[in-house]
């Protein structure tokens, strides 16, 4: 088939010839700059002619061409290149790609565009950016690549979920995180685990297959999605085979990962000394509590002899008056707590096709532990991309996925079996009993991880197929009609058994539990797609319908009282005691539209719309409208700039539109009764207030912004000013807990967000050696707005400070003010901030020693002001090098943890070092307050002790990598033989004194809660090396 | 294909789209709407019983109201030893607004005064015979929540003054079918919430029967009162009351060690939480008990000023055990069972120090009560010859040490903790900061900002 149309080709160039007497031929190959593979299908133009032909399979063209000709070699997503023939009967060239990307085909949602031609916002990630970096999901690759879209890890864990904020985040009680789109298929993103903090169902998906991810950020780019791209649109698009010879590409990639920070905590000597002194300190605090004569209680003395006792267990040095000497022990359990982690990638994949036929079929592996204690995260994963052209107006295709990965889960940040609570224990501690079994209460001061580790058996994992189906007619010529059928099945099974020397499992001779969970997707949709050109004017519409149907369902047993501890499924368990099965559904119908206008290339406008029902609200406000508009003016294409030499491309472009968010339960309107158990027998109590009238979150964005390019494009960029006001916000709102519940859901409240974009882009050399710069900052401000006429909506947590506060950002952190420590007595002081009727603070300097009678006011907030990064590429001959350095600022994290490792001895976790430095006499001038056992002094936990500044910059990755000429590699048979090494996390930058200020505890997170560090494990510093060959 | 064909498309499109529109009508299977809860006699009974499936999690009765009331007057005889910053703050005397326990107390207890008053407004829909039944079980929970949230929210009741006016609770009485002004409910006087209190338990123990599974009768209504009754220095009730529920068929158990730790009810419970393991475990085996039994690290000690107490014989001093290094009381070893709310030990505790208060010998002497319990604790018959008041309050001490009573008689009996007078702010609840934020009519307690 395919040469037919060659021969075609060649025809028409010859009948050409022979019309216009064309007396040179010209004959070459055009390669890619970037792989040195061959390119078929570019353009090759005679200047100012018609005449030209296209490149063949293996990216040779012949012409016969006029005197003094110029050749104009262009293909999308290349720098378009011209040569003068001049004599040469043979031009070879080298493209290479586009660094503006002004031509980039961007993928848009239900169709694609070109980047120079868009009214909105949408940043661009291609494959080759993420690839190959050792990370389980697609998100972590994304760090530091778009502007104004924050990513963080909630943990260190390898098996963490995502946290991502599009321009900020917009709801208070819905969901933040944007909606991801694969393929054109919505990605149902419900974590479904039980055990540990939230996975990230993501990772299901292997990045090497990803060809780019588009982030649709404004309403003109993001409002054809409707009622679900208030906080942004993901649209993650896979490999698709290209027409031309078959390749063969395949990646061994292996390294290791460390904790990429720790920290200083006391050992045995010190511990011991410190604990006496607090003991000391805390008798001595009791008389003067009790007005007793100094030296009358001595309680605390004693009882911290006897603790020291038993927690050093079989390794205690017990003097001849059965007096405490010491321990044999100086374990650091903070070592304990991490593993060197291995990674191990391996993908292998082909793709090609005919002019009809393309495929794209690829197999991955891929197995990261994790850097804490029992974590990790394999994945197998294959997938099958076939589009064919059946004849000139059918075209079929499907995209089949199926992955299936293996989690090793650790507990929750806030679990004692969490192996990052081995810091609480203590140094005098033996790390494993004379039998060699790992110590465990009353020896250590708490449960052991390291024994939950042995002894709990934790298996889950995931199956997920996707299948995704399309038929396209071409009714005319300038008409597609497409359709789609997507399922989506996704299977989440876990299996925990604790033996009898876990601490769940001790006193029930066992336990375990199952737990099956489906999430089944159902889409269908078909729109119709229009392209026409009237003069010049041309216009691109599109309009279609799309039904959504998600199936979630659980099942869910427990048992308890094993014969023996090797019995590790429920049919062993001699007491069933609980067990559930529950199902839960939604769905959304939807009608869009959108129309593209363009005239003259020069004026852009985009309309789009939105109708979207959903089953998840209330009858009188079932479906939803949202319309959007976007305007641009490519000013670079008037004539009085057209052969500017400075500026090749300035376009201004703004929209306004409207989204909305649907991301709450899926029955929040109804007033509902649900089942309690009392006596084994079933209860109902009532669990919801109604709501008939709740509806929609909408979202109105205003975008401005401006697109340039410098200097024939080698400097390009972008510049947004944005404004997000979110009104009718989905509020869980507190009422008076006397009314039996808790709060009500409505739609009350507003917020906004502001803040802007810059993005450059820059070949600041070019030639042989290469260097390109990409950078983007950017700048969010939320405020909430209103919430329901309330000035505070304060979760009321005691160890959490974040709340919701009017005018002020979301989830600041609200709590007392620490004041340092009294000199004269050691007592930690709080600034008492009394306000006076009009918000005025009466005397600022006032302190209080009673934390009670200090006021709680705003100590900062949790999302960063300032957010960016720079990527820098070098290349020279075979060699490229690349890193990326990100970072944020103006955010706080609250050390939440700290109140237990940094609380002068309250109690007897092991403390951190800087505890060393409590007050100790009489004009100390110190921060840390005198150290009292029993007795808290100055470790409450909403205060501002615990609260440090979490801005940091990061290495976030680096890419070196060589490659073979390829003279040397084809004599190995190859088309292209890399070897590269990929570093992650390489360096913090930080004034942060925890682990990593890039968490946020995984048990606790939440819109509102951000921003802690509970106990939670550092980013993982990775190291890899790899070798990619091409066939 | 041809331009003719773009109509049957379109009209494809939308016959797809229209037979969607039913994807939309989806109802929940794990819930049910509240307009069909209250219309049968069944459902009204299961919301009953959804009331009692509140009352047992551990932030009311599966533990939580008699751990805190011990540890809150925790004074040298205990040490709280956990972990849990909220609790230590707790015993420590220093309680800030954000304690999440104090929150879970007051929503949770209110959650079930919502749940009974739903009951209450729907026992036309209920069987005749069952009906007296169902209201008796409704008050006597709702009484039960108010007579705790009254006595840890709201400064002590004080027998000797005429007026309790200081601020109660709100008190509720209708369920909640919508949110707006009127959910703003002001704290009623202490006076108030006790008249509704025993308002209500004299109706529940008259409409209730005297045996009903695990589940309220009318001899727990008639203990609870005489409880109250007790609180308020009213001691003719309070002993009238006693002695009918001595009289409803309870009988102490041979041994003191069986009365704890069962897995039904015993002879001589007259109500108790009762907890399987299909709900929650008991909060008091987790903090008063050690892994072994399912508890926490051993989180309560129980020191030497409290074993001192008791006579080296004692039989109820057996019962402490040494569990992680330190003695630990031996009445809460059972995660899944029996928590001991009301038991007859305590009925003629009551009968006894009313009776010697008032001079009366109603029932039975004092002496003969006090002896009794004696008898049970090993001591052998008629182990005193005589009673004062002081054995009498130091029997109650002993019997029912460790089962929550302690903070109630110290301010009952005006004592003292920690250096502390017994009606110190310090003994107080505060109002939970977030019940202050969503209640403009509600008023903190003193000392706490």
């Amino acid at each position: 088939m395919k040469k037919i149309y060659l021969i075609f080709f060649v025809i028409l160039s010859l009948i050409g010839n022979s019309l216009n007497a064309q007396n040179q031929r010209v004959t070459g190959t055009v390669t890619n700059g970037d792989d040195g593979s061959s390119i078929p299908g570019v353009t090759v133009l005679v200047k100012g002619t018609t005449l030209g032909t296209v490149t063949d399979l293996d990216g040779k063209y012949e012409l016969n061409v006029p005197e003094n000709a110029t050749l104009v070699f262009s293909f999308i997503g290349m720098n378009t290149e011209e040569v003068e023939v001049g004599q040469r009967n043979i031009i070879d060239i080298t493209m290479v790609s586009d660094v503006s990307m002004l031509d980039e085909i961007i993928v848009v949602g239900y169709g694609s565009q070109i980047k120079s031609k868009l009214t909105g916002n949408i940043a661009s990630v291609s494959g080759d950016e993420i690839q190959n970096m050792p990370v389980p999901s697609v998100q972590l690759a994304l760090q530091g690549k778009a502007a104004g879209v924050f990513i963080e890890s909630v943990t260190g864990k390898v098996t963490s979920a995502a946290r991502v904020r599009i321009r900020g985040a917009s709801s208070i009680s819905a969901s933040n995180e944007p909606l991801y789109v694969v393929d054109g298929i919505p990605f149902a993103m419900e974590a479904r685990n039980i055990h540990g903090g939230a996975i990230n169902p993501l990772s299901s998906i292997n990045p090497n297959d990803i060809e780019s991810v588009q982030i649709l950020k404004d309403a003109s780019a993001s409002a054809i999605y409707g009622s679900r791209a208030t906080n942004g649109v993901i649209l993650i698009t896979t490999k698709k085979g290209k027409a031309g010879k078959s390749k063969l590409d395949f990646n061994y990639q292996r390294g290791f990962a460390n904790p990429s920070n720790k920290r200083d905590f006391l050992n045995s000597e010190e511990y011991i000394d410190y604990y006496r002194h607090a003991a000391a300190n805390a008798d001595a605090y009791e008389d003067f509590l009790y007005g007793d004569a100094p030296g009358t209680n001595d309680f605390w003395r004693g009882f911290v002899e006897g603790r020291f006792k038993r927690y050093s267990g079989h390794t205690a040095i017990i003097g001849a008056n059965d007096e405490y000497l010491g321990s044999e022990s100086n374990t650091n359990w903070q070592d304990q707590a991490f593993q060197q982690a291995d990674i191990t990638m391996i993908d292998l994949s082909t793709s090609g096709g005919t002019e009809n036929i393309t495929y794209y079929l690829s197999g991955g592996y891929s197995n990261q532990e994790g850097i804490v204690l029992g974590n990790g995260f394999e994945r197998i994963s294959a997938r099958l991309n076939v589009d064919n052209k059946v004849n000139s107006w059918i075209t079929m295709g499907m995209n089949l996925s199926i992955a299936r990965t293996d989690i090793e889960q650790i507990n929750a940040d806030n679990a004692f079996a969490n192996p990052m609570q081995l810091v609480a224990l203590v140094p005098i501690s033996p790390l494993r009993d004379q039998e060699g079994i790992s110590s465990n209460v009353p020896v250590t001061t708490y449960y052991n991880p390291i024994r939950h580790a042995e002894y709990a058996d934790r298996q889950m994992n995931e199956l997920r197929t996707g299948t995704n189906g399309f038929i396209n007619f071409r009714i005319i010529n300038k008409m597609n009609w497409r359709n789609e059928i997507a399922y989506d099945s996704y299977t989440l099974q876990e299996n925990n058994k604790y033996g009898t020397l876990t601490n769940t499992g001790e006193s029930v001779n066992g336990y375990g539990f199952s737990n099956y969970a489906q999430t089944q997707n159902i889409m269908g949709k078909s729109f119709v797609n229009y392209t026409d050109k009237f003069g010049d004017i041309s216009l691109d519409a599109v309009a279609g319908t799309e039904l959504t149907y998600t199936l979630l369902d659980d099942t869910y047993v427990e048992g308890e009282q094993f014969p023996l501890d090797e019995f590790k499924t429920l049919a062993s368990a001699g007491s069933i005691t609980g067990g559930y099965q529950t199902v839960n559904q939604y769905s959304f119908l939807s009608y869009f539209t959108r129309l593209n206008i363009d005239y003259e290339d020069k004026y852009l406008v985009t309309l789009s719309g939105r109708v979207d029902g959903s089953s998840r609200f209330g009858a009188n406000n079932r479906f939803g409208f949202f319309p959007a508009v976007g305007v641009a003016w490519v000013m670079s294409k008037e004539d009085f700039l057209a052969d500017n030499s400075l500026l090749s491309f300035l376009k201004f472009r703004t929209s306004y539109g409207k989204t909305g968010n649907a991301a709450i339960g899926n029955f929040a309107h109804l007033g509902l009764y649900g089942v309690n158990n009392y006596n084994n027998q079933s209860g109902l109590i009532p669990n919801q207030i109604p709501n008939p009238d709740l509806g929609w979150e909408s979202t109105t964005t205003t975008d401005i912004g401006i697109d340039f390019g410098l200097f024939n494009n080698r400097v390009s960029g972008e510049i947004d000013y944005y404004i997000k006001n979110t009104d009718d916000l989905l509020l869980s709102v507190p009422v008076p807990g006397t009314s039996g519940y808790g709060s009500q859901l409505r739609n009350v409240g507003s917020m906004e967000n502001k803040g802007f974009e810059f993005l450059l882009n820059t070949n600041n050399t070019v030639g042989a050696f290469k260097w390109n710069t990409s950078l983007n900052f950017s700048y969010n401000k939320n405020t909430v707005t209103d919430i329901a006429g309330q000035d505070i909506i304060d979760p009321g947590s005691s160890r959490f400070m974040n709340v919701t506060m009017l005018d002020q950002p979301l989830g600041v952190f609200f709590g007392a003010e620490y004041a340092g420590v009294d000199p004269d007595n050691g007592d930690a002081l709080w600034y008492v901030n009394e306000k006076d009727e009009d918000g005025n603070i009466v005397d600022p300097d006032a302190t209080t020693n009673a934390f009670n009678e200090a006021n709680y006011v705003v100590l900062g907030k949790p999302q960063p002001d300032y957010m960016g990064s720079i990527t820098n590429t070098f290349r020279f001959m075979g060699f490229d090098l690349s890193f990326t350095f990100q970072g944020v600022t103006g955010n706080m994290v609250h050390l939440s943890g700290d109140s237990y490792m940094a609380a002068n001895g309250e109690w007897f976790d092991n403390q951190l070092r800087s505890q060393l430095d409590s007050w100790k006499e009489p004009g100390d001038v110190t921060d840390i307050p005198q150290a009292r056992l029993g007795y808290a002094n100055g470790v409450q936990g909403r205060n501002s002790r615990y609260l440090e500044d979490g801005s940091y910059i990061k290495l976030r990755s680096l890419n070196f990598g060589y490659e073979l000429p390829r003279s040397v590699v084809a004599r190995m048979g190859l088309e292209k033989l890399r070897i590269y090494v990929v570093g992650q996390n390489l360096l913090t930058f930080t004034k942060y004194s925890g682990w990593d200020p890039e968490v946020s505890s995984d048990f606790v997170v939440d819109n509102v809660v951000s921003g802690v560090d509970f106990y939670s494990p550092p980013q993982p510093r990775s190291f890899t090396i790899g070798v990619n060959l091409g066939l | 294909m041809k331009r003719k064909y773009i109509l049957p498309v379109l009209a494809a499109m939308l016959i797809f789209t229209a037979s969607c529109e039913k994807y939309l009508e989806l109802e929940p299977s794990q819930e049910i709407s509240e307009d069909v809860v209250l219309q049968t006699d069944q459902n009204v009974k299961n919301v009953l019983l959804g009331a009692y499936s509140i009352f047992d999690n551990p932030e009311l009765y599966g533990g939580h109201i008699l751990l805190f009331s011990e540890l809150m007057s925790g004074d040298g005889e205990v040490l709280f030893a956990g972990t849990y910053t909220d609790i230590r703050e707790l015993f420590n005397k220093q309680l800030g607004v954000s304690n999440q326990y104090v929150r879970q107390h007051w929503m949770s207890a209110y959650n079930v005064i919502n749940i009974t008053n739903n009951v209450l407004s729907a026992l036309e829909v209920v069987d005749e015979d069952d009906r007296g039944r169902v209201e008796g079980e409704a008050l006597f929970l709702r009484s039960m929540m108010y007579f705790d949230l009254v006595r840890f929210f709201a400064l002590p009741y004080d027998a000797a003054v005429s007026a309790n006016s200081q601020p109660g609770v709100p008190i509720v009485l209708t369920p909640t079918k919508g949110i707006d002004e009127s959910n703003d409910v002001p704290r009623a006087t202490v006076d108030a919430v006790y008249d509704q209190i025993i308002n209500d338990l004299t109706r529940a123990a008259s409409v209730l029967p005297s045996s009903n599974n695990v589940f309220a009768t009318s001899g727990s209504a008639n203990a609870l009162l005489a409880r109250v009754y007790l609180q308020k220095g009213d001691y003719t009730n309070a002993r009238d009351r006693a002695n009918t529920a001595i009289g409803s068929g309870y009988t102490l158990m041979s041994d003191y060690a069986s009365v704890f730790n069962n897995d039904e009810p015993s002879s001589e419970d007259i109500f108790v939480t009762y907890i399987t393991n299909q709900d929650r475990f008991s909060a008091m085996t987790e903090f008063f008990s050690v892994p072994e039994f399912g508890g926490r690290d051993g989180d309560v000690d129980v020191l030497d000023a409290h074993l001192a107490l008791y006579d080296p014989a004692d039989q109820r001093l057996a019962l402490f055990f040494e569990g992680n290094g330190r003695m630990r009381s031996g009445k809460w070893n059972n995660q899944y069972g029996v928590v001991n709310l009301i038991r007859l030990a305590e009925m003629h505790l009551i009968r006894a120090e009313a009776n010697f208060r008032l001079g009366t010998t109603i029932g039975a002497a004092p002496l003969d009560d006090i002896n009794a319990l004696r008898e049970r604790a090993g001591f052998g018959a008629n182990h005193f010859a005589t009673v004062t008041l002081d054995d009498i309050l130091l029997e109650r001490r002993l019997e029912l040490a460790h089962e929550g009573f302690k903070m109630h008689d110290v301010k009952r009996l005006k004592l003292t903790v920690a250096s502390r007078p017994y009606n110190a702010n310090e003994l107080v609840f505060p109002i939970p900061f977030r019940e202050i934020e969503a209640n403009p009519s509600l008023e903190q307690n003193p000392g706490y900002n």
